[in-house]
């Protein structure tokens, strides 16, 4: 069925590609939204298999589960308080302005925002080098080194707390956003350089040695034939530290101690109050909160579908 | 993976030629990070310290949010007016989480000057040592007349010293908001007793019309909802008998949880098993409830969501025996932290904010209970129908206040985590009442016991 889809006119994979990807259902969309809808293409829309009731039936349904919330938290976000309608008719940007004037939300948002650039890319960069030495060279301890990253899992970040507070206040680091970057790339970074070092592991090493015959140095050779190739594991990765930063509360909660350092989920937290809450102002900030996150996925999520089955390939 | 190798290593030795190719994501990559690095060392620099013989102190409030933010940003405006040498820091922290951010700076080190909190977690910070004793202040400032009794009371309680360790800012009141609309067209007045509620919540419910006359609370919160109604049902005045032993199991206790969860299922939601008190206010705003067990807290919740005109609250009625028992809610206040390097400033303020005119602008928004005796006077609290009537209750002689036990270390975890899940038992049906409470009651009375060990050996 892969090949009949592939050898349809005028849907030819990407000129470019660096691998031939695996199908995707964004794939699938990008061909049924072709400008061109003639008969023969919707006849062939529906004899292909994949757009069958019992493979549609169940992925609506599906998306039913998930997309419900979010339309209520856009209902609830655009409603006016007290209003009980279903179909937002009335809208309001009253809750917005609430949760972005009111609350600081402004800040907040600037604030995670450079949380998690910085963590992203201080987590790529070690997770390049990490991930490079682990899968490239041989050094003794190198399992008990990946058994212990596999560990460090398992320790859940509240138990950290009073020690890494401990640490960042003889740093002189609470109080400061680069806490929460560091806190968060030495949780993150684990599980960036086992991926990391499984995606580097499946690009052949005899693509760099024939860099290094032709006159690259080992780094040299690494920018140029590694680097290009790891773009989808870059992307998998990067966009976990990103969404991973981007939604941590403790930390920026227990070392922030200043109004202006918290971040979106801090903010988040203080429509629910000790005894109310404004559903309002808390569906509003869910908004915020989320847009980030559900672009980098429609951005990154072609690499990422990619990105993650070819780390799971363990050679 | 074969046939795209010569490509590859084609394209990239063109690039090489250019010899731009791979230097680009170096330099972008630097670039990128030192540009963060340098933005968020701007955001690091601390501003505690402030020159030309100015004070900063810092304030933790333990419920920050879109109403009470900006009400205490602007009290803190008038005081800096009122002190031009103080300089407050604000730092809103969320309710749910202000225990722990407490426990962490206590144990880290980073306190700050001056905190909000509620006597249910006080007794963990005065057992930190972590909070400064204000009888003397108080007194020295004339506050100690001017406080409600029993909001001094609890917070005294609290600690084994019996010493004041928070000005009280405001008292809250567990309350059963009606809804006046659907009590007046079924011709019923608000439940005075316990038989008018029972039989009232039974008359209001109409399932057929999703209409329901009670909403229970059967998620997080519902142990410190029912030990108020156990107390007001049965009219026992203390949480322990004379030889330490624990009143919760007492018949006429037991009997109030029967007919609450006799009235699960039948004139309540079945959702209500796994009520907190955001879905329990939530149902009733929507309309569906006529009557809701909770504080005075909700109450800008409720009006908003249904109109002044529509809903109203009542204390919670009469004891069996006729007598008005109360179990009191956490006391909010304002406390000074031992570690403060400013305590004559942080006092200033605790001492500005308990003033009548401030504590009346607070308690009038957040519509609850003014700890300044002398605001009792004031109109709006004519007005506020729920907040005066609680005060009414609060006030009246006759009425017993029965004092939670928040002194014993257990009491948060036996009632918050170990309790919760077996009162959802009852309610359906898998646990009796008797065995609940039987448990309920073994437990407090080991705590208690613990307890006096501790404190009296």
């Amino acid at each position: 069925m892969s090949s009949d889809l592939h050898s349809e006119p005028g849907v030819s994979p990407q000129a470019g590609a660096p691998t031939p990807r695996p199908e995707t259902e964004s794939e699938d969309r990008r061909h049924s939204l072709r400008p061109r809808r003639s008969r023969r293409r919707s006849r062939r829309w529906s004899l292909n298999p994949r757009n069958r009731p019992e493979v549609i039936g169940p992925l609506v349904l599906y998306l039913l589960f998930t997309l419900v919330p979010f339309y209520w938290m856009l209902v609830f976000a655009f409603r006016p308080t007290g209003s009980t309608a279903i179909l937002p008719t009335h809208l309001t940007l009253e809750h917005f302005r609430t949760v972005w004037t009111g609350l600081g939300f402004g800040v907040f948002f600037r604030n995670s925002l450079l949380v998690g650039v910085a963590t992203l890319v201080v987590v790529s960069v070690f997770a390049l080098s990490g991930g490079y030495a682990l899968a490239r060279y041989g050094f003794r301890g190198r399992k008990l080194f990946l058994l212990a990253l596999l560990c460090t899992q398992f320790i859940p970040g509240a138990m950290m707390l009073i020690p890494l507070f401990e640490i960042f206040r003889q740093l002189h680091l609470v109080n400061n956003l680069w806490a929460l970057v560091i806190a968060e790339t030495t949780f993150q970074l684990p599980l960036s350089l086992i991926l990391m070092s499984g995606f580097i592991r499946n690009i052949p090493i005899d693509l760099e040695e024939a860099a290094w015959v032709d006159g690259c140095s080992r780094f040299r050779g690494f920018l140029a034939i590694v680097l290009p190739l790891l773009r989808p594991a870059l992307v998998a990765v990067g966009s976990f530290a990103f969404i991973g930063s981007w939604n941590n509360f403790l930390f920026a909660l227990m070392f922030m101690s200043d109004q202006s350092k918290f971040t979106i989920p801090v903010g988040l937290s203080y429509t629910l109050g000790e005894f109310d809450v404004d559903f309002g102002a808390l569906a509003a900030g869910g908004v915020v909160a989320a847009v980030p996150v559900v672009l980098v996925f429609a951005v990154v999520q072609r690499y990422l579908v990619t990105g993650l089955s070819a780390g799971a390939v363990k050679g | 993976m074969k046939f795209n190798q010569p490509k590859h290593i084609e394209g990239i030795t063109i690039m090489d030629r250019r010899g731009r190719h791979f230097r680009r994501p170096l330099v972008l990559g630097t670039a990128v990070a030192l540009a963060s690095g340098f933005l968020l060392a701007g955001c690091g620099s601390d501003g505690s310290s402030a020159g030309d013989g100015k004070q900063t102190i810092t304030f933790w409030d333990n419920n920050g949010g879109p109403d009470r933010t900006p009400l205490w940003k602007g009290l803190i405006a008038d005081f800096q007016t009122a002190n031009p040498n103080i300089i407050v820091k604000y730092v809103g922290i969320p309710a749910a989480s202000v225990q722990q951010k407490y426990d962490t700076a206590v144990a880290a080190g980073g306190t700050p000057d001056v905190g909000g909190a509620t006597t249910s977690y006080l007794g963990g910070l005065v057992a930190q040592k972590a909070l400064e004793p204000l009888d003397e202040r108080v007194s020295q400032a004339g506050l100690d007349t001017k406080l409600v009794p029993s909001f001094a009371d609890t917070i005294r309680k609290v600690s084994s010293d019996g010493k004041l360790y928070e000005v009280p800012t405001s008292g809250n009141l567990d309350v059963l908001w009606y809804r006046k609309d659907l009590f007046s067209q079924a011709s019923l007045q608000p439940p005075a007793t316990w038989t008018e509620f029972f039989t009232d919540v039974s008359k209001l419910t109409d399932a057929q019309k999703n209409q329901y006359g009670f909403t229970i609370r059967g998620g997080p919160g519902a142990i410190f909802q029912l030990l108020t109604e156990m107390y007001s049902y049965s009219g026992i005045t203390s949480f322990f008998d004379s030889s330490g032993k624990s009143t919760i199991n007492d018949p006429k206790n037991v009997e109030l949880i029967q007919k609450i969860a006799a009235l699960y299922k039948k004139d309540t939601p079945t959702a209500d098993v796994n009520n907190d008190f955001t879905k329990m206010v939530a149902q009733f705003g929507g309309g569906s409830i006529a009557v809701m067990h909770h504080n005075l807290g909700s109450s800008a919740n409720n009006v908003k969501a249904l109109g002044a005109d529509k809903v109203a609250a009542v204390p919670l009625p009469v004891a069996v025996t006729g007598v008005r028992t109360i179990v009191p809610n956490p006391v909010d206040g304002l406390v000074v932290f031992k570690a403060s390097k400013q305590k004559d400033a942080a006092w200033k303020f605790i001492e500005f904010m308990a003033q009548k005119t401030q504590n009346s602008i607070w308690n009038k928004t957040v519509g609850q209970i003014p700890a300044n005796t002398d605001v009792s006077g004031e109109s709006w609290l004519q007005e506020k129908q729920p907040v005066r009537d609680a005060l009414k209750a609060i006030d009246d002689p006759a009425t017993v206040t029965v004092q939670a036990p928040y002194y014993l270390p257990e009491f948060s975890a036996i009632t918050k985590t170990e309790m919760g899940p077996l009162f959802q038992k009852v309610l359906l049906g898998t646990l009796t009442a008797q065995q609940f409470a039987d448990t309920f009651a073994t437990k407090m009375t080991d705590a208690q016991q613990k307890y006096t060990k501790r404190v009296g050996g």
